[in-house]
């Protein structure tokens, strides 16, 4: 099974780790511990427009505090998709998201990092409409100019959880898959890749120091 | 939330502090967590049958008590039977007589009475489920009949254990005040056994006060908490809004699930232990600006809060996150980085057959992953930065800081060790059960997420604190229980030193004019890289850092111990 490394950033208590117990254990807590460092799931999704083939998301929460940031390298080494998280109602958790984007962008640098923007606590739009702080248009334009997916959700309600992770999937997925096209057609015959089946550790295969 | 909304929060709460100034002294402890009602409603009567009339009174018998919190929770006099079955605790063949009184704090402590929880708020509840420290019995990792199942054990243990240190107070000539001592023996041997096997719950904040030198602090420091308060009611703008907004929305996030960190259905006001933890952590963050508010020390207060006093837990904190965990919390977290290259150091020590497991190979080489942590220390940087609060269980987790304010910063290590090595037959064990895992090799990419989630989820199923005590702690045959503070205080400088090392040289190599800014610096660090850092003469000395150089100073120490 094609496995993948996914981080989730983002300030804290936007509601991370609400958003992987909704999609991991289909959960929700009002209440939820803070993330102390970060915290590891896995989880299989279907991609319905590949033939069912089923992919492996390996999951890396983290804490959302700012010095945390300091460990972020840790996370996103390797990873192959981020998704970055802000809270509609709080509109300098959006500017803090932006921060990460550019971090990523920056630090990585990999073009094939696969970036999803998440505006959370969609319900609280739904009980109050002057509880919206951020505008939808503005944070899609956003996510349109720097390439990014694109979702608005409620970990509470579950609203548009499972689309997210599905997305990102497709897309990490059609990348690999591409990927590995490509590199399969340029390359002599006889120079077989095993780096090819192991998209989210590049280091280890790599032998002998 | 913002940080103006916080602060006048906290104000307000200052503010009725002092309106009601002389409640405010006598209660400093709101913390009290006298859930004996729980408690005995559900355990109680299975200890001692025939007892729990008697048990009614405890409640109005607790204002009377000193500063500690849990009261009489076994039932010390009945159950005679329980004696038997000591002797797999070891204890008979022990030196006696020894152990004289303790004389480095004469100041007898001054305790102020305990306030009861609201008891009518609680006991509108369905107690049965909480423990009793308030915590949630049961979770997704334990079940109900899980945890009762242990319980019926592992309170006849408490049961034992507080007799026999009744008796080694009395021995030492210490009386309890109230039935909480509030001195205890001078350190031997001895008394470190009796620590490791467990403090009575009832004496614990005492004793951890008292192991941690709390008092000390405390007289050296009269009238600071209360003048720290006072300096973050004024908003004397030391205190960052920063701080203040995480520390807000971190309070209800400190043990939801605890009784005591709950909002009642029909209370008006926020629950005391929020209000306390609030200005706890405002007050730490006043009076230690490196550190102002790191997301883990709501939980260290939030822990010593359920056994100690608002000022007293203030205290702890202080030393907690300066002598125990130096740096760990500070804003760059260089402290989380130094203790985690310091626990490899100890994995590649002493866990040698799951080393190759957790550092890749060529990462391995030259001590390169004291720069690049290996993944795993994302896992386990928590159990550093919390003290295993809510990594494991309550109970697992209050043996772990008794040892910890009587052993110091070591016995996290030591923890840390054990509990990979328990996560590393956990995951023999289940490769052995499952049939298809047994016939299958893994690829690297399981291997890591089966390791990942082990390291995740075994330490919430330890329930039972015996589990990591009896069976690694106290067995010599594993070599982790040889490494002592100086070994770790001198990788920590090691570690420290090295890292600052490859810091600057990267800081040089990154700002030579041909360096492309945005670069990317993790790639950078390859091995060529890394050995020049080490075994450049910028710095004036060539060293060769491989691994056995260290090794060689842990064998020679090893050696130290054993001739003595």
């Amino acid at each position: 099974m094609l496995q993948f490394k996914l981080v989730l950033l983002g300030d804290s208590s936007v509601g991370k780790s609400s958003i992987v117990h909704r999609f991991v254990k289909d959960s929700f807590d009002e209440f939820r511990e803070s993330t102390i460092g970060a915290a590891f799931l896995s989880q299989t999704v279907k991609l319905g427009k590949h033939d069912d083939v089923t992919i492996k998301f390996e999951i890396w929460d983290t804490a959302g505090q700012e010095r945390y940031k300091s460990l972020a390298p840790m996370y996103y080494r390797n990873a192959n998709a981020a998704l970055i998280v802000y809270d509609v109602t709080q509109p300098g958790s959006l500017l803090k998201a932006q921060s990460w984007v550019e971090e990523l962008k920056h630090k990585v640098g990999d073009q094939d990092l696969v970036i999803c923007l998440v505006g959370n606590k969609l319900d609280l739009c739904a009980e109050d409409p002057n509880a919206r702080q951020v505008d939808i248009d503005d944070a899609q334009a956003y996510a349109q100019e720097k390439h990014l997916l694109f979702h608005e959700v409620s970990a509470k309600t579950g609203v548009g959880v499972a689309q997210i992770f599905q997305e990102m999937g497709e897309k990490v997925y059609e990348q690999k898959t591409a990927e590995s096209a490509a590199a399969a057609a340029s390359r002599p015959r006889k120079a077989v890749n095993v780096e090819l089946q192991r998209p989210s550790t590049n280091d280890s295969t790599t032998c002998c120091a | 939330m913002d940080g103006g909304f916080a602060a006048s929060k906290f104000e307000s709460t200052v503010k009725a502090q002092n309106k009601g100034r002389t409640l405010y002294l006598a209660s400093k402890s709101p913390s009290v967590p006298n859930l004996n009602e729980a408690f005995q409603s559900d355990v109680r009567p299975r200890i001692s049958p025939g007892r729990g009339q008697s048990q009614l009174n405890v409640l109005s018998v607790t204002e009377e008590l000193t500063g500690s919190s849990v009261i009489d929770l076994y039932g010390d006099e009945e159950d005679e039977q329980d004696e038997q079955g000591d002797e797999d605790e070891g204890e008979n063949q022990e030196d006696e007589g020894t152990d004289g009184l303790a004389s480095d704090n004469p100041r007898s402590f001054t305790a102020s009475p305990s306030v009861s929880a609201p008891a009518g708020n609680i006991s509108s509840r369905d107690l049965s489920h909480y423990d009793r420290y308030g915590f949630k019995k049961h979770n997704s990792h334990i079940s109900q009949e899980e945890y009762h199942a242990w319980w019926d054990d592992y309170s006849r243990y408490c049961v034992r254990r507080k007799r026999k240190w009744q008796d080694l107070l009395e021995k030492s000539g210490l009386v309890s005040v109230n039935g909480v001592p509030d001195r205890f023996p001078p350190r031997s041997e001895k008394l470190k056994r009796y620590v490791r096997k467990g403090i009575p719950a009832e004496w614990r904040g005492q004793a951890w006060w008292y192991f941690a030198r709390g008092q000390e602090k405390l007289n050296k420091n009269k009238g600071v908490y209360d003048k720290l308060l006072a300096a973050a009611s004024e908003r004397s703008g030391k205190a960052s809004g920063r701080d203040l907004e995480v520390i807000e929305r971190d309070l209800h996030r400190t043990f939801p699930e605890n009784i005591h960190f709950q909002r009642q259905p029909n209370d008006t006001e926020e629950p005391l232990m929020i209000q306390s933890l609030r200005r706890v952590l405002v007050a730490f963050s006043v009076y230690n600006p490196k550190i102002g508010y790191c997301q883990s020390m709501n939980f260290l207060a939030g822990l010593l809060l359920l056994f100690l006093d608002e000022e007293r837990t203030f205290w702890m904190l202080v030393i907690i996150t300066s002598r125990y965990l130096p740096g760990v919390h500070n804003v760059n977290l260089e402290g989380v980085n130094v203790d985690q290259g310091v626990l490899m150091l100890c994995v590649k020590e002493y866990l040698p057959d799951f080393w190759p497991k957790i550092v890749p190979k060529q990462h391995a080489r030259n001590n390169e992953f004291l720069y690049k942590l290996p993944p795993i220390t994302l896992c386990t940087a928590s159990w550093f930065m919390s003290c295993f609060v809510g990594v494991v269980p309550i109970e697992t987790t209050l043996r772990i800081w008794d040892c910890l304010f009587y052993e110091e910063s070591h016995i996290l290590f030591k923890m840390s060790l054990s509990m990979l090595k328990i996560c590393e037959q956990d995951i023999a064990a289940a490769r052995q059960n499952n049939r298809a895992l047994r016939s299958r090799t893994l690829s690297k990419d399981d291997e890591d997420i089966e390791i990942f989630q082990a390291i995740q989820t075994t330490p919430k199923k330890l329930l039972d604190p015996q589990q990591i005590f009896d069976r690694i702690l106290f067995k010599r045959r594993f070599s982790l229980n040889n490494l002592n503070q100086e070994e770790i205080d001198r990788c920590r400088k090691y570690v420290t030193s090295q890292r600052l090392k490859l810091k600057n040289y990267a800081d040089i190599m990154g700002n030579r004019p041909s360096a492309n800014e945005n670069a990317k610096r993790d790639i950078k660090m390859g091995p060529e890289f890394v050995e020049s850092a080490l075994s450049s003469e910028i710095y004036g000395f060539r060293r060769s850092l491989t691994a056995a150089h260290w090794n060689n100073s842990i064998k020679e120490k090893v050696r130290q111990i054993r001739r003595k």
